[in-house]
């Protein structure tokens, strides 16, 4: 039936969109008015880490004195990941750079960076717990480029010299070259790099649940999980049991698909011949979400689970430094999703996915076996999550709420390119990348804001486009 | 062995999370299971009337009053701002928009450099001065056993029960009236309300708008006895209120606040259980894997419910909005 | 029957031609289009309905008749055109302000309120009930002389389509027919003018049909404008004082029944070569369409069908 849909003034829009702005406006006014505030104020607050600056020569000539970048170090002992508090730490760097700061009761600080370089950080060993010793390099060197906030310097001490590997950052980017003020390329190629990567990581995940959508109608809210899934299967192959990667990567794909297969077999087939509604359905895959999160969390725990890769550069164009993993897994993505295309366009079983996803009745009127089709679908949208899980564990470390934290990236991805739409779950999905690493550059927004930013364009787009991009108008309704 | 943790569990019929959580989670049958308004995002309205509350008391300084009047105003404009966009769209529109848009508050309230107002990661505290100080309760220990309280606590949980069931006898009222006849048939069919004169976008706004009121206010009743932060109000605290709305029964009054009290002391007793369990090794586990059990187990209870009881352990099967 | 309600009154002024003007028109469209895709779904350049009369829209399946009760009572926006009702424009006005205004609507697949009481779905047709405004339903003192009104308005209504018995039970409970009923004496609650009955006799066991069609001319006596799409052509002749007809989007043919069944060009859009074959009743229309193998036909038997059978395994689950 029709609804009204289109029957909103314009005028309406506008007020929305005024709205919006008005929010944003208030949000970026407290954030400039407390920008030259924001060191002192870090200081003065109780629990966080005291910051024991060594004045830097003239701060006050240099205007703004907010740090564009900054280190971030977390001391941790290795054997309960217990937070160590009160150990100093020695920050050196270019142009004399030196300061000295004590970790906070999280066993985190913070150093604000003014010039990107190399800097050196050393942890005095006095001021660690006795009997424990630092595992890894020390002093260590700390790449920072343009832009880079809280790149990593995690210490963990233990009781022998074991060589751990140091965790590295969450959100490792490709790195520009060293220099004092990076240019617009150093700034943006990089991004551009980074974020096409993660768009096409997003993209393989994203298309199974627009395929799910479409053929079954559902909004499938533990899709997280298989992503999940994936790179804990990778963790595993390749992390625990040494295994090379592509071994990690195939298991993933494969056990991915295995998964999504029985998720179809033991709860959504039953659930579909019970006739329960899309909206229980919904809810059904929320429960299902959380329990899988939290079986996740119980087995592996709550930390992050490094997958040993190279982090040396691989490939240099310009600006844009590439580690092996940085070209490899989006080679995967563009191949797979490639022969994703070639599936749906040539293929009969393509044919008929899109056939039901079209108008499911019809389709099974002229004989396609839907439930098979739906089937096949849950299987290749579970290998996808998979693979994209297993491939972002060499982006950046896994751990049990990894999906649970791009599912809206997902879910934005999707509904950018139209619901339903493979093709446009592709589109939306790097359209999502490039945004989250582009909206941070040039301190645009804060970049702990860089999925607002995307989920933020997700409601815009919605406001204006509700089909999405690549959507048919008259599907809505 | 130590039982303390059964008369404790029990204890969570008065505790603050308990009261808070029945009142946002009435909200969210206002929306759910009355218009069939699919929010995902109460713990956005959790944390957008949280934060102007506190806000408004601990770093402006403003009265109680005039910190309520903020809380309501910012569930409104949250309100309006999602209702807006979504309300004329599919009805899983609305979900997504709204889980988004409360994580769009968490990351916001999280961003250092507004932490002078919001206070970052480690939220806000003491929001209580004001209404501490009007507690006419003598400053002795209450109540008995393990489950004792002082004066202010007392005095939270009489406050914090005496507006939950104001707040029921207001949605009980609207559900009787003409406008709840209104929201009901929206839930059923919005065309055929529409063709009936009734300007349903305006309608579901109202709802949204209520329901997202009596979320800010569940904040405020958290709050006040505990301390706000941003990370309490995340994606899982909204499935936690459908668990406990659909435990209840949705399109019911009391379901939601019966419904939440089941659920702290399920919790509670589950966890009480395991920690005797670990304690005495009759469960091989570690402390820290005795955490997720919990977030298991609602999981798992929130799928089963909405499979077999989505009338709720009360409600009469036909009255399960969505079973078909 | 027939000749005992059939009006003689001239409708018409002229030549009954595809967009005659009316000698009292209650609605006036013109210009009215709507495409979906590139494909015109409906392109009605002028047509007027006749107040106080009945008048029947028919056309093949997919000639835009539901596309165009949509568009009029504005559940859909047109790429362009205006119409008005009594003179005042009703472009750009939304469903709900239509219905207000008047012109009420029902659906060809029945939308009964399943949990609500039939009662309270009658109550929902009322219009001016100051108890559903946020504020004033708080206060039942306020709303409660007006509740009482609409209840006996709604039970006079119920008791007059035989459905008073059922006053309290779920709508979901009814039978496909009696939602039908049901939708339309909902429609009625708010004393329109217009009347637009979407395929009221879709998925109506042949049992209610009489009541029914005597349902609709009482409105027409009680001084109502009625406009129906139906496919039931024995129907359309029975109680119908004009018919228009629709094909591809386009207003082909117009005026008296009698007259238009028997016009060339409706032969051809509509009837095809079996025009002489009686299409009463629904039964006949399947055995017509299993003749014709006319694949229009049995798309729109199949919904039916499918209708009711839908109907039938609420009941079921109901039951138990």
């Amino acid at each position: 039936m029709v609804t009204a849909l289109r029957s909103r003034p314009r005028v309406i829009r506008l007020f929305v969109v005024v709205l919006a702005l008005m929010f944003a406006a208030t949000a970026f006014a407290f954030s400039t008015v407390d920008s030259a505030s924001a060191q002192s104020l870090s200081s003065a607050k109780s629990s966080a880490p005291t910051v024991d600056t060594t004045p830097t020569p003239a701060p006050g000539s240099t205007a703004p004195t907010t740090a564009a970048q900054s280190i971030g170090i977390w001391i941790r002992i290795a054997a309960d990941k217990s937070n160590v508090p009160n150990a100093k730490v020695t920050v050196t760097g270019p142009s004399g750079f030196s300061t000295t700061v004590v970790s906070g009761a999280d066993g985190r600080a913070t150093v604000p960076i003014e010039k990107t370089g190399t800097y050196k950080v050393l942890l005095d060993k006095s001021t660690i717990p006795a009997g424990l010793s630092v595992l890894g390099d020390n002093p260590r060197d700390v790449q920072v480029d343009a832009e880079n906030q809280g790149v990593p310097a995690y210490y963990l001490l233990g009781d022998g010299a074991a060589g751990a590997t140091p965790a590295p950052g969450k959100t490792s980017s490709p790195s520009t070259s060293s220099g004092n003020t990076p240019t617009f390329a150093e700034v943006v190629f990089p991004r551009i790099a980074t974020g096409l990567i993660y768009g096409l990581l997003i993209a393989l995940a994203s298309i199974g649940v627009s395929l799910i959508y479409g053929t079954t109608g559902l909004n499938n809210f533990a899709h997280g999980e298989l992503v999940t899934f994936g790179g804990l299967v990778g963790y595993v192959v390749s992390g625990v049991m040494h295994m090379p990667s592509w071994l990690g990567i195939l298991s993933a794909l494969v056990f991915g698909g295995i998964f999504g297969y029985l998720q179809d077999l033991g709860l959504w087939k039953p659930l579909r011949k019970r006739g329960i509604g899309l909206i229980p359905l919904m809810i059904v895959s929320i429960g299902l979400s959380l329990a899988l999160r939290y079986i996740f969390n119980f087995i592996f725990g709550p930390d992050l689970l490094v997958t040993p890769s190279d982090s040396s550069s691989f490939l240099t164009l310009g600006p844009v430094h590439l580690r092996f993993w940085d070209v490899v897994s989006p080679i995967i993505c563009i191949v797979v999703l490639l022969l994703v295309a070639f599936a749906m366009l040539r293929t009969r079983i393509g044919k008929a996915t899109r056939a039901v996803a079209d108008n499911r009745s019809l389709a099974a009127a002229t004989g396609i076996n839907v439930e098979r089709v739906i089937r096949i679908v849950w299987v290749a949208g579970g290998a996808l999550a998979g693979l994209s899980g297993a491939l972002i564990g060499y982006y950046q470390p896994v751990s049990w709420e990894t999906g649970a934290s791009i599912l809206l990236l997902i879910f934005a991805a999707v509904t950018l390119g139209g619901f339903g739409s493979a093709f446009g779950a592709l589109v939306g999905s790097l359209i999502i990348g490039l945004l989250i690493d582009l909206s941070t550059s040039y301190g645009f927004i804060p970049s702990n804001l860089k999925l607002v930013a995307a989920l933020a364009v997700m409601i815009v787009i919605l406001l204006f486009r509700p089909q999405g991009i690549l959507g048919r108008k008259d599907r809505i309704g | 062995m130590d039982f303390n943790f059964i008369p404790l569990a029990f204890g969570e019929i008065v505790s603050p999370l308990t009261i808070g959580y029945a009142l946002a989670a009435l909200g969210l049958a206002v929306h759910f299971g009355f218009t069939g308004l699919l929010n995902f995002g109460q713990a956005g309205f959790m944390a957008v009337g949280g934060y102007a509350f506190a806000i408004t008391t601990v770093k402006f300084g403003w009265p109680l009053g005039w910190a309520l009047v903020a809380t309501v105003v910012g569930a409104v404009l949250f309100a309006l701002l999602l209702g807006i966009p979504t309300l004329r769209l599919r009805a899983d529109y609305l979900s997504i928009v709204t889980i988004a848009a409360a994580e769009i508050v968490r990351y916001t309230v999280k961003t250092p450099s507004i932490s002078q107002y919001t206070g970052g990661s480690d939220g806000i505290n003491g929001a209580s001065r004001d209404f501490y100080a009007m507690n006419p309760l003598p400053d002795i220990q209450y109540g008995f056993g393990v489950l004792t309280y002082n004066n202010n606590q007392l005095w939270s949980i009489l406050v914090g029960w005496t507006v939950v069931i104001i707040a029921a006898v207001l949605v009980w009222q609207l559900m009787r009236s003409p406008w709840g006849r209104v929201i009901k048939g929206i839930r059923e069919d919005e065309d055929a309300v529409r063709s009936l004169g009734k300007n349903v976008t305006w309608y579901k706004m109202q709802s949204l708008i209520l329901g997202g009121v009596l979320g800010g206010l569940g904040t405020v009743l958290i709050i006040i006895p505990t301390s706000l932060q941003p990370d309490n109000y995340g994606t899982q605290t909204t499935f936690f209120l459908y668990t406990i709305v659909l435990l209840g029964g949705a399109t019911t009054v009391l379901g939601p606040i019966i419904g939440s009290i089941i659920f702290w002391v399920v919790l509670q007793l589950s966890d009480g259980i395991l920690t005797l369990l670990v304690n005495n090794h009759l469960l091989p586990l570690s402390s820290v894997q005795q955490g997720p059990i919990r977030f298991i187990i609602v999981g798992i209870a929130l799928m089963l419910l909405v499979i077999f009881r989505p009338q709720g352990i009360f409600g009469k099967k036909r009255e399960a909005h969505f079973s078909g | 029957m027939a000749d005992a309600t059939k009006d003689v009154t001239v409708l018409q002024v002229g030549e009954p031609l595809p967009g005659v003007p009316k000698v009292d028109p209650i609605l006036v469209a013109h210009g009215v289009r709507r495409t979906f895709g590139g494909v015109n779904a409906v392109d009605v350049e002028h047509v007027e309905i006749p107040r106080n009369a009945i008048t029947a829209l028919i056309g093949p399946n997919g000639a835009g008749k539901t596309t165009f009760f949509n568009l009029l009572t504005g559940f859909d926006k047109p790429d362009s055109g205006t119409w008005s009702l009594d003179g005042k424009s009703l472009a750009n006005v939304p469903a709900y302000k239509v219905a207000r205004r008047g012109m009420v609507r029902t659906f060809q697949l029945t939308k009964a309120l399943s949990l609500l009481s039939v009662l309270e779905n009658m109550r929902l047709g009322a219009g001016s009930q100051g108890g559903e405004r946020f504020l004033t339903s708080l206060v039942t003192r306020l709303w409660r002389k007006r509740e009482d009104e609409i209840t006996a308005q709604a039970m006079e209504l119920l008791a007059r389509f035989k459905l008073d018995t059922k006053a309290d039970d779920y709508a979901a409970s009814l039978s496909g027919g009696q939602r039908k009923l049901l939708e339309m004496a909902r429609a009625l609650m708010s004393k329109p003018e217009l009347v637009m009955l979407d395929e009221p006799m879709a998925g109506v066991n042949p049992a209610l049909t009489q009541s029914l069609l005597g349902h609709i001319l009482n409105l027409k006596k009680e001084g109502m404008t009625v406009l129906f799409v139906e496919h039931d052509m024995h129907m359309v002749q029975t109680i119908a004082d004009w018919v228009i007809v629709m094909a591809e989007g386009k207003i082909v043919a117009e005026g008296y029944p009698d007259v238009v069944m028997r016009d060339q060009a409706v032969i051809d859009a509509y009837l095809g070569a079996h025009h002489d074959t009686d299409l009463g009743s629904l039964t006949g229309q399947l055995e017509v369409a299993k003749d014709l193998g006319d694949s229009f036909l049995v798309g729109e038997i199949s919904d039916e069908i499918r209708d009711e059978k839908a109907d039938h395994t609420m009941e079921a689950t109901d039951g138990k």
